[in-house]
């Protein structure tokens, strides 16, 4: 049994309690991919969706034990711009290749990649309908 | 190119049999309809008989046969499975295959129809296997082939299959039966644009299943094609619809009010 005193560096998220850290993460594959996608992109928005929950039942499941198969990512950086659709996922596809490769690892990846404009214009379209409707009344 | 030509009457096959120059290739397809092994076969088929082109005098027929319906013609041929495929030439049985992999289908018919005089498919392997080695069961070819010119020809014909329609779905499954929750969205949403497109069922063709994540350098299924150009998977086709709410106006049929159809 470790002693806390004993450990060294103390990796991961500072939100987590000191004594977590001596412990496996619970969720390795989401781990991989934030860590990863951050030193890449540097991106200002990343939120990554476990969907596997969903798709647990699936016949291409049958047989897996991991609960980390199906993710939805939303990312947005600088390093999308200039580059369509295709060459933006390709982008994450290759950092995320081992992961994807792996048996049992990632099987299915819903991806959406906006740079920093992108995602304001995409804002104010979702805004703008509504403020429209208060300013007619 | 070549399309597939149901038989539905003994008449009607004796008829065509006779009909058919000694060079030509016959491809017979039997199959039930109530199988759901014969549909992928169909599509497979479907897309090999495409890549075919319809010569004069023909070099391939393509025909297919309700097994059950035509069950003398299936008793002659000893059919006692399906999907099952004959080749004949100038009424002889040069090879048959029994079951649903593509890879064997796809060998027998492109052995067979280069060892035809006429012009054969677009491939050019160099031709020396022209005798049928123990048919069924065995899945490799009589000589093995070179593997880098194995890749060169299958990646050629991926070059042509991802142009076979100006929008081609490479899905799980079919659009009547999808197999994959992201397939059946994709689906749906082309049916929703009323686009017109031609589909592959990957699972049904294991070498194109691997070999187009290879060629398009892209993991995953579904893969929306649009003019022989990768757009992407379920994502990248909401995406672009959504900042493009016309993104398959050139490919939909709403003008002409045709309910989608898959061609392919």
């Amino acid at each position: 049994m470790l002693r806390r005193g004993a450990l060294g560096l103390v990796r991961g998220a500072t939100s987590r309690p000191l004594f977590m850290s001596t412990m496996a993460s619970k969720t390795p594959v989401e781990d991989v991919i934030r860590e990863k996608i951050t030193a890449a992109l540097h991106p200002t928005t990343l939120e990554i969706y476990n969907d596997s929950h969903l798709h647990a039942h699936h016949k291409a499941m049958e047989g897996s034990a991991s609960s980390e198969t199906h993710f939805r990512v939303v990312i947005t950086s600088e390093a999308f711009k200039s580059k369509m659709n295709p060459a933006r996922h390709r982008l994450i596809y290759a950092l995320l290749k081992d992961e994807m490769a792996r048996e049992g690892g990632i099987h299915a990846l819903q991806l959406r990649t906006l740079t920093p404009e992108e995602e304001e214009r995409r804002r104010a379209q979702e805004t703008a309908p509504a403020t429209q409707a208060k300013s007619t009344q | 190119m070549s399309t597939i030509k149901a038989i539905t009457t003994l008449k009607g096959w004796e008829h065509h049999v006779s009909s058919l120059p000694p060079t030509t290739l016959l491809i017979v397809s039997f199959h039930a309809p109530w199988a759901a092994p014969c549909a992928q076969m169909a599509t497979v088929l479907e897309t090999l008989a495409s890549e075919y082109p319809a010569t004069e005098p023909p070099s391939t027929s393509w025909v297919s046969i309700d097994a059950e319906e035509l069950s003398d013609i299936s008793e002659s041929y000893n059919v006692t499975a399906v999907p099952f495929l004959v080749l004949i030439r100038n009424g002889q049985v040069l090879e048959t295959v029994s079951g649903s992999s593509a890879v064997k289908v796809r060998n027998a018919i492109e052995s067979h129809a280069k060892s035809s005089a006429q012009a054969g498919p677009p491939q050019t392997t160099d031709g020396t296997n022209g005798d049928t080695a123990t048919v069924d069961k065995k899945e490799e070819d009589a000589e093995p082939k070179d593997t880098e010119q194995q890749k060169e020809e299958l990646f050629k014909r991926l070059g042509d299959l991802v142009k076979a329609a100006p929008v081609m779905l490479f899905m799980k499954g079919t659009p009547s039966e999808p197999k994959c929750g992201f397939s059946r969205q994709l689906v749906a949403i082309l049916r929703e644009n009323a686009v017109k497109y031609g589909f592959f069922n990957i699972l049904a063709d294991d070498e194109v299943r691997q070999g187009l994540k290879e060629f398009a350098d892209w993991p995953t299924y579904p893969q929306l094609w649009v003019d022989g150009e990768l757009v992407g998977g379920l994502d990248i086709v909401k995406e672009e619809l959504a900042s493009d709410a016309d993104f398959f106006k050139p490919y939909s049929t709403k003008a002409s009010g045709d309910a989608t159809a898959a061609t392919s």
